[in-house]
């Protein structure tokens, strides 16, 4: 058994521990919104937060996360409207769609970590989540709304 | 999991000085019942829980599977395994019997209740430099707090002659300082406190500290660095490869949070050491460690964000459209650089490769270790997790990441032998936890 | 002229639409009728076999009340929701979206009540494909009058209901007025309609003017794009049904005429959740040779698959590599008794080139190149109570798929039905179902048992049917004064369609087939004098591989090489590329175009053409040391629906290293009335890159029989870090829209092409263009 949060939930698996992390969200706890593209941590299709933290859990066995807490798209923002999802659904990111969970799941992090990136910083950060639909100039335009958006709401906190 | 084995068997050849049957010889001591063991008051007990987690004894002393202090844990030597004993109070298999002077000589001279000398797998020559009133506490709690289980510890698998236990005793006569920690007067309260827990209970140089061909630590390189478990524990002194020299305050995080920003996290067999051992102490105690550490290193106090090391680091690690050009640094910026990357500062959650220590050592096994199992939730930062790339990714391609960040990002010459190193550490299972 | 439409069509008797405006709607009557409420979608037996993207669950909306379906393709219900039905495949194109939109201007109803449903595979939708860049160009016309039957019906019925002449009453916003009275659709359809109309009548209805149209060409919101954003759009991935086991394939050496000897599966015993090892069976010929690993969770089957051991018989081409395709393609070449000729005025260069005064010819390859759409293939099989096998599936040709799950599973079509699930990503991958057989089989093994098989990353990548490698030779004859009398053309490649569908194949005029998915592009809308296209089918490549249709498909090679030779030449005679394009593009001949689908013909190509040039400032003289910009031209998929593209690149090429730092890419497109605008923008957007992909990034090779390339440790597509600014404008037209899925594709390659030899002199010939190719070709 192997025990830990997600979506703020507690869950217990029971599957061998070097099982990848995606595959008990997906086919264990039956959150499919994190999808798989590679298997081998080069897409970022599978991205998820552990411990707050952006996390390909293709690769991460579920013996790693015992006692964590992980987050996926479905428990991002409790009514779907974190700033990330808002500038995508504004600026329409998604074509398929398909890697789009991993993406702003990815940019949620970024944006934690560094609230107004520059377009290298986007660059770097992001060029590890691959778009085969290559939505690339509306992720770049998206994550730059959604960091004005976040900032500004920031200061509006006070 | 620390199970640094030591060779301290191959040393009963050099001795067979005369009288040394005398020197070897210790008398067995008195059984206690339970019964008769004194009463012990909380604050002891509770001193004692957090020393024996600063000695990391269940570490050492548990199975994986197995109850707390049960014994059993295998630690394979070149020779042959030798089994850790039972440390539950359990009256026929565990050390139930012991008195609190059999627990004390067991643990400062490394002799069992019966006489029998013990390997120095156990570092009584750490635990030598204890007070007494510590090692009881230690006791204390034990007995107090430690579920008796009554479990056989296993024969060790050694071959004749190296199971004689007395011919321990010349490893001991050669090299080991029974003294207890002699407090030095040049130097700050805290950092007395410091040595002494570095030097005690923390056994620091037990991993840090090189050994000689018959394994017992050199005096005179102490901290110097050394291998343990296929992992570098690196220099705790000048030496420290580190591109960031370590500071009090640098000790203090990752100590407290298995984290220091401009070294790396604490993996591998010092994952424990921190969240298993050192976190428990008292600040106070973890500030003078961080004091007596920060000062063997000679770490300055300076805030390095400004450093020249970070500022090119961080310079280095700017995305390169041309990042195609070397497969490990198009594999870094797609697999690696999401989590690694750093803009104009440096994260803590965000480890910079260019400055960390795994990849400014000598040799590259830390790395690689990394790369292919990653970080576990409990290790590093808690709770956060490093995936791991050994199904993943083939050795080629982790060779080219780890000799991209050797070169272009820790400027560091190129590790010998890299290659096999990744072939042969790829090949071996996932290091056992 | 071949139109391979009309011929998809012809093959499918059901087919109920028509690409051509003002043409008729449907072969069986168009019924106009009230239905009672209840099932209106879905394979009865099937239970629900339907998609709402829209829809967390994925469920189809349910009508209220009494409803009104004007046609099959939607209806009304008495809430006033107006349910779309749509047969195309979800991929990303926002497909529901546009065609509902074009649908609900001409019904005259609010976008908030119209809802989208992706209908199942029962006969009556006919032939069911999303590719080609199609949907919207055929949607188009079939739905516009569906909507102006309903708006004439709800109108009729109230100026029935008020005693007036219809022509009084005016419909908008899903509501009818005279000027005195109001009535909402809602309020119509609960009193009940009945009303049909024969298609004469159909064709008889007015459709609103362009300068009315509320919806197309505005931006509304897409129906698919929320559940896109918080994990809850379904994809075939994400399929489950209730006692479902995982299956993971094994896939033989060769993808065709391999076959098992043994297999053991003695060590994965001990895996936990092992199940059993399925050696296929397939009547289908699908898939030959292959070995199913099934386990109670899907590491469970991929473990074991580890373990289990198999001895193949691998097929004849087990050796075959990338360079032997490619001799194979110039042998073929060199034999003109090889290939079909495609139309042209006038396709007998013989004397031109006998004449000429002068000859250029180049050879340009283009390498294998992989779908890796990001959601590797997938399908979940079963048998369902009604005894109704039902397949779970993300796919882009049901129709085409179909028959072969028919004799797979060895059952007649109407036991088989087919829920489309979104796509993660078609690119063509998906036209070819193929994914589906493997699962069908091993749930037709465990008697209906549901088996939801996965392709890992690396089986996805095996079992691809790629884009083939290319080879093309040229050649131009000019006469004395440099004028260009003649040209020839010879491509050879691998042909997906006359692997997967011969029978859709067309005759050239020496009346051998050809597969134009295999060689459009190369028939372009230059005159050039006498023009010679052959199509050269590669029998070495078939019998290795199956070639896939990929983004673009031939287009996105073919052009390529007209793109870089049109420019080669130009500089051959010392003319400027761009002048030396339009002094060819006269629009004269067959080249003149004609309606409805090409009215204008090359003349809206030259304007694209100039259009992206003053974009770009093409020709500009103050660009930086070894930087410049190149430029193309394409007419997008086919002659038959061009849509034209003019491009531009600007790059700079660094001498040392051999890096090419695309800087800019202009495109200017002309697909006649734009439908969904930001949609467009995004396709548009997507395929251009997919362009610069393939351009600069993308390649594999065939190695021993299969790609080498299976996973992205190796196999680089574009990324973040290698995307350029763009500027994409689309002419204001009102004609056909045509597609725009793939023609950005179809510009990037020559245009970087035409741009490096202008940058620092090197002519490069192969895609993609690596650094190294760029080193080569500056040393020489
Ligand atoms: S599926 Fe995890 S990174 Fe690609
Ligand atoms: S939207 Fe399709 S892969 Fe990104």
């Amino acid at each position: 058994m192997i025990n830990f949060e997600i979506n703020g939930k507690a869950v217990s698996i029971d599957a061998e521990p070097d099982t990848p992390l995606l595959w008990a969200i997906r086919d264990e706890v039956g959150l499919t919104g994190t999808k798989f593209g590679c298997g081998i941590g080069m897409c970022g299709a599978c991205t998820v937060h552990v411990g707050g933290r952006a996390t390909r859990s293709c690769i991460t066995p579920i013996s790693a996360v015992e006692g964590t807490s992980v987050t996926t798209i479905e428990g991002l923002a409790v009514e779907d409207n974190h700033p990330v999802q808002e500038a995508w659904r504004n600026l329409r990111v998604p074509q398929c769609g398909y890697c789009q969970s991993g993406q702003i799941m990815q940019a949620a992090a970024l944006l934690e970590d560094i609230p107004a990136p520059t377009d290298d910083d986007i660059d770097a950060v992001m060029t590890g989540n691959l778009c085969r639909c290559m939505t690339y100039p509306r992720i770049r335009e998206a994550v730059r709304q959604a960091a004005t958006a976040m900032t500004e709401g920031g200061r509006n906190n006070g | 999991m620390i199970k640094r084995i030591f060779w301290t068997i191959t040393a009963t050849a050099a001795v067979g000085v005369v009288g040394f049957g005398v020197y070897a010889y210790k008398p067995a001591m008195d059984p206690v019942a339970a019964q008769d063991r004194p009463a012990f008051g909380p604050e002891v007990v509770e001193q004692g829980r957090i020393l024996a987690a600063a000695g990391y004894c269940s570490e050492c002393h548990t199975t994986a599977d197995g109850a707390p202090y049960a014994g059993n844990y295998a630690m394979e030597t070149g020779f042959g395994t030798i089994y850790a004993s039972n440390l539950t109070p359990a009256m026929d298999t565990g050390i139930g019997a012991y008195s609190v002077e059999a627990f004390r000589r067991a643990m400062k001279e490394g002799v069992d209740i019966d006489g029998r000398h013990l390997f120095p797998a156990f570092p009584y020559d750490h635990f030598a430099k204890m007070s007494d009133e510590d090692v009881d506490a230690i006791y204390a709690y034990i007995m107090t707090e430690v579920v008796p289980v009554e479990q056989e510890t296993r024969e060790n698998e050694l071959p004749f002659p190296l199971n004689q236990r007395f011919l321990q005793a010349g490893w001991k006569l050669l090299f080991v300082d029974f003294d207890e920690y002699a407090f030095d007067d040049t130097q700050s309260e805290d950092w007395n406190r410091g040595a002494y827990l570095a030097e005690g209970v923390a056994h620091c140089g037990a991993c840090h500290t090189p050994r000689n061909p018959v394994g017992a630590e050199i005096a005179s390189d102490q901290y110097g660095g050394a291998q343990i478990d296929g992992w570098t524990a690196p220099a705790l002194t000048a030496d420290n490869a580190s591109a960031v020299p370590w500071s009090t305050a640098d000790f203090k995080s990752y100590l407290t949070d298995g984290v220091s920003t401009y070294h790396g996290i604490s993996a591998g067999p010092m994952g424990p050491v921190v969240h298993a051992g050192i976190r428990e102490l008292p600040d106070e105690d973890i500030n003078a460690l961080s004091v007596y550490l920060g000062e063997r290193t000679g770490g300055n106090e300076d805030d390095p964000a400004t450093s020249t090391a970070i500022v090119s680091t961080l310079e280095r690690g700017r995305p390169d459209p041309q990042y195609r050009r070397d497969a490990g640094e198009r594999l870094y910026a797609t697999a690696c650089a999401s989590c690694h990357y750093n803009t104009a500062q440096i994260e803590a959650g965000r480890p910079d490769l260019g400055i960390n220590s795994a990849t400014n050592l000598d040799t590259p096994e830390n790395l690689i270790h990394v790369i292919l199992d990653g970080v576990s939730g409990p290790e590093g930062i808690e709770g956060v997790v490093m995936p791991g790339f050994r199904d993943a990714l083939s050795t080629t391609e982790i060779t080219a990441i780890a000799a991209y960040l050797r070169d272009a990002r820790a400027g560091q010459p190129a590790w010998p032998d890299l290659s096999e190193t990744v072939s042969r550490m790829a090949e071996s299972a996932a290091h056992a936890e | 002229m071949a139109n391979l439409l009309s011929r998809l069509r012809d093959s499918n008797a059901a087919q109920s639409e028509n690409n051509t405006a003002g043409s008729d709607l449907s072969r069986r009557g168009f019924l106009v009728a009230a239905t009672a409420a209840g099932a209106a979608f879905g394979f009865p037996l099937a239970g629900y076999a339907a998609m709402d993207p829209a829809a967390a669950d994925g469920v189809p909306v349910s009508p209220t009340g009494e409803t009104f379906e004007p046609s099959m393709w939607y209806w009304i219900d008495s809430d006033g929701i107006v349910n779309v039905n749509i047969i195309r495949a979800e991929m990303g194109q926002h497909v529901g979206t546009a065609i509902a939109r074009i649908l609900a201007d001409e019904l005259e109803v609010a976008w908030e009540n119209v809802r989208i449903t992706h209908v199942d595979t029962a006969e009556k939708w006919g032939t069911m494909v999303t590719g080609g860049s199609w949907s919207i160009w055929q949607s188009w016309p079939v739905y516009r009058k569906a909507g102006a039957a309903g708006r004439t019906a709800l109108i009729e019925a109230a100026a029935e209901m008020w005693g007036v002449d219809p022509s009084t009453c005016q419909a908008r916003n899903g509501t009818v007025t005279d000027g005195t009275n109001e009535v909402t659709y809602a309020a119509l359809v609960a009193e009940g309609l009945q009303r049909s109309f024969t298609e004469d009548e159909l064709n008889a209805l007015p459709l609103k003017p362009h300068e009315e149209l509320r919806l197309v060409g505005k931006d509304v919101t897409a129906l698919d794009i929320d559940t896109k954003t918080n994990g809850q759009a379904i994809y075939g991935l994400d399929a489950s049904v209730d006692g479902m086991v995982y299956a993971v394939p094994m896939i033989p050496p060769t993808r065709l005429g391999s076959s098992v000897i043994s297999v053991d599966d003695s060590s994965a015993q001990d895996v936990k959740g092992y199940l059993q090892t399925l050696t296929l069976n397939d009547p289908s010929g699908t898939v030959p040779g292959w070995v199913v690993v099934l386990g109670d969770s899907l590491m469970a089957a991929k473990r074991a698959s580890e373990r289990v051991v198999v001895e193949w018989q691998a097929g004849e081409n087990a050796g075959v590599n990338e360079d032997d395709i490619n001799a194979r393609s110039r042998e073929l070449i060199a034999d003109d008794s090889y290939g079909s000729i495609l139309p042209a005025d006038n396709t007998d260069t013989s004397a031109a080139f006998s004449d000429a005064a002068d000859v250029f010819e180049a050879e340009y390859t283009t390498q294998t190149v992989l779908h890796f759409q990001l959601e590797p293939a997938n399908a979940t099989v079963f048998q369902n109570e009604d005894g109704i096998w039902e397949i779970h599936t993300g796919n882009q040709w049901q129709s085409l798929i179909l028959p072969t799950l028919s004799a797979a599973l060895e059952a007649p079509a109407d036991q088989i039905v087919m829920r489309t699930y979104m796509l993660g990503g078609g690119f063509g991958r998906r036209l070819n179902g193929d994914y589906a057989i493997p699962a069908a089989l091993a749930s037709k093994a465990l008697g209906g048992k549901p088996v939801k098989l996965m392709f890992m990353r690396e089986d996805d990548a095996k079992f691809d049917s790629p884009r083939s490698p290319s080879v093309q030779q040229l050649r131009m004859a000019f006469d004395g004064e440099n004028a260009v009398t003649g040209m020839d053309h010879n491509a050879a490649a691998g042909w997906p369609t006359q692997v997967m569908v011969p029978s859709f194949m067309p005759k050239g005029v020496n009346d051998e087939p050809y597969d134009p998915f295999a060689i459009d592009g190369a028939d372009h809308w230059y005159n050039v004098g006498a023009h010679r296209v052959r199509a050269i089918s590669n029998d070495l490549a078939n019998a290795t591989f199956r070639p896939g249709w990929l983004r673009s498909v031939g287009p996105g090679w073919t052009n390529f090489a007209v793109e870089s030779f049109m420019d080669e030449a130009a500089h051959k005679v010392g003319m400027d590329p761009l002048d030396f394009r339009l002094g060819q593009l006269t629009a004269t001949g067959m080249n003149a175009g004609s309606a409805p689908n090409a009215v204008g013909g090359a003349s809206r190509q030259a304007n694209v053409l100039q259009r992206v040039a003053d974009m770009a400032n093409y020709g500009r003289t103050d660009l930086p040391a070894d930087t410049a910009i190149g430029i193309a031209t394409t007419f997008g998929q086919s002659r038959s629906m061009p849509t034209w593209v003019g491009g531009a690149v600007q790059l700079h090429v660094n001498r040392d290293t051999g890096y090419i730092d695309v800087q800019k890419m202009w495109l200017s497109f002309d697909c006649g009335t734009v439908v969904d605008p930001d949609g467009a923008l995004a396709q548009c957007q997507g395929a251009a890159l997919w362009g610069l992909s393939m351009a600069l990034y993308e390649g594999t090779r065939f190695e021993d029989g299969n790609v080498v390339d299976r996973n992205l440790g190796t196999y680089t597509p574009l990324r973040m870090i290698d995307t350029p600014e763009m500027e994409i404008e689309f002419v204001e037209s009102t004609e056909v829209p045509v597609g725009l899925g793939e023609p950005g594709t179809t510009v990037i390659a020559p245009a970087i092409a035409n741009a490096i030899y202008n940058a620092v002199g090197s002519r490069i010939r192969s895609l993609p263009i690596t650094p190294d190719d760029v080193l080569a070709s500056l040393a020489q």
